[in-house]
This record gives C-alpha cells, sequence and structure tokens, in this order.
C-alpha cells in the first residue's frame, strides 16, 4: 500500500489538525509545530506527515508532494490552486473584512473608490472591490496591516479578523465583511483519483466527527 | 554587455536540450507509429488560425490562448487545442461521409501558470475518429490510449472513465435554469465538495436526486458501482449514459485495457465541447491528467456538417517527466564510433567514417589530429562506444 502524505499547516490550525486526525486513525507521534523534523512518517498506518508553512500548502497538495492537506479557506482563495476542496473541518473560523480608521468612516462603500488598501490578501481584496465596481489601489503587505493607515501607507485595510480587539486597539471600524472562512481538507486532483479509496473513508469518517460536534 | 532579453526566453516555454529531444523524439516516434500500427493516419494543420474557430470554446479556455491580429486586422489564435483545428480540416478539406482516423503531433499553446508539467508552449500526440457514433470506436479510442502510453514506457496508471450525459442528465432532471447548472459544472469541475453542499442547500432539487448530487463527486468504482449506480438514477438521459458506458467498458474488457479503467462519474473536462464519454489518465507522482479525451457528436455543426467524433489526446512533456522521475528517460545520448586520426590521415579517417555512416552507425569524426592515449579520452567524453584509430 502506498503512503500517504499530509501536509500540514503551521500556526493556529495546526494542533487541532493533528487531533482531528488522531482521531480517525491517522496517529502522528511526535509531530509538533516547532518539530526540527519536517517529514514524520508513521510506518504502522502508512501515512507521512510533511509542516509546512502556511501559504506554501496548496502548493504542497497542487503538485502532489502532499496528497492532503488542512488549510484555511482564506488561504485557498487567495491562492487560487488547483486542488479539491473534499471537506469543510469548521474550526478555525475568520473573517475577511475591510476596515477603516474611525474618522474617516464614510456613509457609502463608494465613497471608498480610488483610495490604497493594505492587505495580507491582494487577490482576494481585488476581486471584491471589482465585484463593487469600485477601483482602489491595493497594497501587498506581509503582516501587521493595522499599521497601514496609521502611518499614512494606505486609507483602508482588507484584514482577517477573529475577536476584533486588534482594529478596536488601534481605533479601526469594520465596514463591510467580505467572507467567513474555516479550516478545509484539501487534495491533490491525481492521489483523489489513484488513492480514492482510502480518501474516501477519511472523508467520510472526518464529517461524522465535525459534523456531530456541531448538532 | 549583453542585451538582457538575449539571456531569456518568454514566460512558460523552454528549451529542449541535445539527449532530451531525442528522447523526446523517441517517445513521440513511438507513439505516431502505434498509431499507424491502429489505422490513423497523420494530419498537420497551420500553428495558428482565425480566432472565430475557437470562439465557442468555453470562456476560461479562450481566455487563456494567445491571441493577435495579422496585417488585415483579422484576429488570429495560436491553436490552443488541435480537436477543433482537425473538425474544421475534416468538414472542409475531407468527404465526411467516410470514417476518418486521423492522427497529430502537434505543439499547443495556452497561458498556464507554469509549473512542472504545465508549459505555454507544450507537444500533444492525439487522435480523432470521425464519421462513427457506435462504443465501438469510443473504445477502440480508450483502448488505443492506453496502448500508446505504454508504447512510451508507461506502465501504472488509471484512467478515470465518466459521461457527459450523466451529469446533463441529472442537471435536467433538477430543472435547474442554465447559470444554476454552469455554477454546479463549475463545482464539478473543480470537485469543491464544500462548494457543492453549499449550493446545493440554495436549491430546491427533490430529495433522491438531492441525495445522488451529494455523491457525485464520490461516484468512483467499478462495474458494480456502475450497475448499482444505474437503479437510483431517475431520468433516461443518465440511465443511458451509464448503458453506454457499460458497452464501451465490456469492449474495453477485449481489448484487454479495462484493468486500467475506474468510472468517475463526477469526472468533467475543462471543454464544453464534450457529449458523450469522457476520460482522463493519471498516474502516480503527476498532479494532473497525462492524457485526456472523450466523445464530441456536435463540434462539427459548426463547421456546417453533422459528424459524430470521438478522440484523446496525451501530453508529451508530461510523459516525459514521469518517465525521467521513473529513471526510465535516457537523455545521454550514445553514439556508436568515435573515428580518431594521426597528423596527415584524416583524409583515410574520412574514408572509415563514411563506410561507418552507410552501415547505419551513429559516428563522430575527430577534427583535429590526436595520438591514441588522447583519443580514447575523447571517445569517453563524446560518449562514443568504440574508438577507431587511424595510425
Amino acid at each position: 500500500m502506498d503512503y500517504i502524505t499530509i501536509a500540514l499547516p503551521k500556526g493556529k490550525l495546526f494542533a487541532r489538525s493533528i487531533e482531528l486526525l488522531q482521531s480517525v486513525g491517522y496517529e502522528a507521534d511526535n509531530v509538533t509545530e516547532d518539530s526540527r523534523r519536517l517529514v514524520i512518517t508513521n510506518e504502522a498506518s502508512k501515512v507521512r506527515f510533511i509542516i509546512t508553512k502556511t501559504v506554501d500548502l496548496p502548493t504542497y497538495v497542487e503538485y502532489g508532494a502532499a496528497d492532503i492537506g488542512i488549510i484555511g479557506k482564506d488561504v485557498l482563495l487567495e491562492e487560487q490552486k488547483n486542488v479539491y476542496e473534499l471537506l469543510d473541518l469548521k474550526f478555525g473560523k475568520c473573517r475577511l473584512m475591510l476596515a477603516v480608521p474611525e474618522q474617516m468612516r464614510r456613509p457609502n462603500l463608494t465613497d471608498y473608490a480610488h483610495l490604497r488598501v493594505a492587505t495580507k490578501y491582494p487577490n482576494c481584496a481585488r476581486s471584491y472591490f471589482q465585484s463593487l465596481g469600485i477601483q482602489t489601489e491595493i497594497i501587498k503587505l506581509n503582516g501587521s496591516i493595522e499599521l497601514a493607515p496609521m502611518v499614512g501607507l494606505s486609507e483602508l485595510i482588507v484584514d482577517i479578523v477573529e475577536t476584533g480587539r486588534t482594529l478596536k486597539e488601534n481605533r479601526l471600524v469594520e465596514v463591510a465583511s467580505i467572507y467567513t472562512a474555516t479550516a478545509r481538507l484539501i487534495a491533490n486532483r491525481a492521489s483523489f483519483k489513484l488513492k480514492f479509496d482510502r480518501l474516501e473513508k477519511l472523508v467520510g469518517d472526518l464529517r461524522v466527527i465535525v459534523e456531530g460536534e456541531n448538532v | 554587455m549583453v542585451k538582457k532579453k538575449f539571456l531569456q526566453i518568454p514566460y512558460g516555454t523552454k528549451d529542449i536540450l541535445p539527449g532530451e529531444a531525442r528522447a523526446k523524439r523517441e517517445i513521440e516516434t513511438g507513439i505516431i507509429n502505434n498509431f499507424a500500427v491502429w489505422g490513423y493516419d497523420e494530419v498537420a494543420t497551420p500553428t495558428f488560425e482565425y480566432l472565430e474557430i475557437f470562439s465557442d470554446e468555453g470562456a476560461g479556455l479562450l481566455a487563456e490562448s494567445f491571441k493577435f491580429f495579422d496585417r488585415s486586422n483579422q484576429a488570429l489564435i495560436l491553436r490552443s487545442d488541435m480537436t477543433k483545428p482537425i473538425a474544421r480540416m475534416v468538414a472542409t478539406r475531407l468527404d465526411d461521409g467516410r470514417l476518418n482516423r486521423i492522427s497529430y503531433l502537434a505543439n499547443i499553446f495556452r497561458y498556464e501558470e507554469a509549473q512542472a508539467g504545465r508549459q505555454c508552449e507544450f507537444s500533444q500526440a492525439g487522435i480523432e475518429l470521425m464519421g462513427a457514433a457506435e462504443p465501438a470506436a469510443d473504445a477502440e479510442v480508450l483502448a488505443l490510449a492506453v496502448s500508446s502510453l505504454q508504447v512510451a514506457g508507461l506502465q501504472d496508471f488509471t484512467v478515470s472513465l465518466g459521461h457527459s450525459d450523466f451529469i446533463a442528465g441529472l442537471l435536467e432532471e433538477a430543472g435547474l435554469n442554465a447559470a444554476q447548472a454552469e455554477d454546479l459544472k463549475d463545482i464539478v469541475l473543480s470537485h469543491n465538495m464544500v462548494g457543492l453542499e453549499t449550493l446545493l442547500s440554495t436549491l430546491d432539487i427533490k430529495s433522491d436526486l438531492q441525495a445522488l448530487f451529494r455523491r457525485l463527486l464520490l461516484l468512483h468504482g467499478d462495474l458494480g458501482m456502475l450497475r448499482e449506480l444505474k437503479k437510483t438514477v431517475g431520468n433516461d438521459k443518465s440511465r443511458m449514459a451509464l448503458e453506454n458506458l457499460e458497452e464501451i467498458y465490456a469492449l474495453a474488457e477485449e481489448y484487454g485495457v479495462a484493468g486500467f479503467i475506474s468510472f468517475d462519474l463526477g469526472l468533467i473536462r475543462n471543454f464544453d465541447y464534450y457529449t458523450g464519454m469522457v476520460f482522463e489518465v493519471y498516474t502516480p507522482g503527476m498532479g494532473f491528467p497525462i492524457c485526456g479525451g472523450g466523445r464530441y457528436d456536435k463540434m462539427m455543426e459548426a463547421f456546417g456538417k453533422s459528424c459524430p467524433a470521438t478522440g484523446f489526446a496525451a501530453g508529451i512533456d508530461r510523459i516525459m517527466l514521469v518517465l525521467a522521475r521513473r529513471d526510465k528517460l535516457q537523455t545521454q545520448t550514445e553514439w556508436d564510433y568515435y573515428v580518431a586520426w594521426r597528423e596527415g590521415r584524416l583524409p583515410q579517417a574520412i574514408v572509415r567514417v563514411m563506410e561507418l555512416r552507410a552501415a547505419g552507425k551513429k559516428t563522430k569524426l575527430a577534427v583535429r589530429p590526436s595520438d591514441a592515449e588522447a583519443a580514447e579520452k575523447e571517445r569517453e567524453r563524446n560518449f562514443c562506444r568504440k574508438l577507431v584509430f587511424i595510425e
């Protein structure tokens, strides 16, 4: 039997991903986020785990370097990779939204046209504004997005919020919600076909757990 | 100072180096000869065509193509597929009353995100069987696809086989409007199972059909699965599609290729023109299909003819990549003879070289005089099996 290679993202989705996989029999001894080993093999259940940077995870799966992976829908929407989305795992909920400094708040969304938008999610931001017919200048940053309006780099930000505390601390207000995202199980196109029986069972088992918890 | 552009090639293209090009040619020759063994005659069509020929293709594909204008401002396209040009050629130049078995080797151009096995310019080998609607034609195409991959040196691959009418029948039965059907097709194409659930929950579809749609992307399996499925299908179009697949499969068994086939009823290909069986071939370690095809009975109508047709294309670059990864691609060319000569003996060396070449030996001739010891080193450096030294 071939190995199934599972890609796991570093960061906030990591711990729960391990837990979920463990509960369906994909034991991962010694798999920790700060593990020095990047590839961990479980000979008994023919599983191999690889730990990747969040934004790179869909790429590993798209190329088939990993058969499946767990990743936030926000990353999938931004990266636009050619992977199969198998299951909503319903954890790691977060929201992509548009925020402005309190004093910049305006009555209509269209009032924000032609302004500068700082974001880690340029593709999502661009398609959101395009769907509204609003032109903006997108500035791609890699972190601390809320800093941009404070120092005059941008007027608006498009960013992920979980609790809203960062916004409040930086005197930003949300003016529109773009989408809500949760963790997803994704698969490589070829792997899904070539290792179908095992993957179908995995999806079925995970579905029972995920949906059981949400009843 | 070398100009910057002199060192670069355009995005998504590549140079094929000595050894690679030979290996590629050998694979192509093997496949095209195999096509001939099966009764398919090779054709070539223009590298670029009028844009209109491709304009009814799926919007996504058209957006991915390379387009330009000629001197009289006619819109042209670098062929993004060979099936369309061959349909045009058959409709306009060949007698479409009879069966046409056609093969080709061609470079195709599509603006793709370049990555391993995906280039903007890539090489395809394929066949089209035009003028037959019978399952016999589809089975022949499937069997030839398997045989061609085997000829290329591949053994472990799976043919995912589906039918465009199966999904079309379900969509009709559900009574979806064009926009809803389009959304659903997009989701099935990208295998977005989460999106499928979400979309289904917004549509008003009766519960048993709803359940079938929910399972659509998981309808993988063997003949047993297909027969079970036939019992649960509520419309004639889908049922006939399954019967058609059964007939094709029965013939594939006779061809001895059924073992490669796995049914996948959620399979949709990224071309709008398919009307019958569709298939894709997958192999371990390659994230994309290495071969794909199907039946397209309506395409010739655009050219004013009615002619059922079926065919497939295989990606030569992807096959080479798979072989290379399995250490089965010989990219170091080996030569038969290296002919070297001592000072003043070049005329005799030329005579000897020409004898060897006349005998069909791949032979390299030294351009400068040398001694026997230096010649032996040169032989090795030139990857020649034997040394001939003219004293």
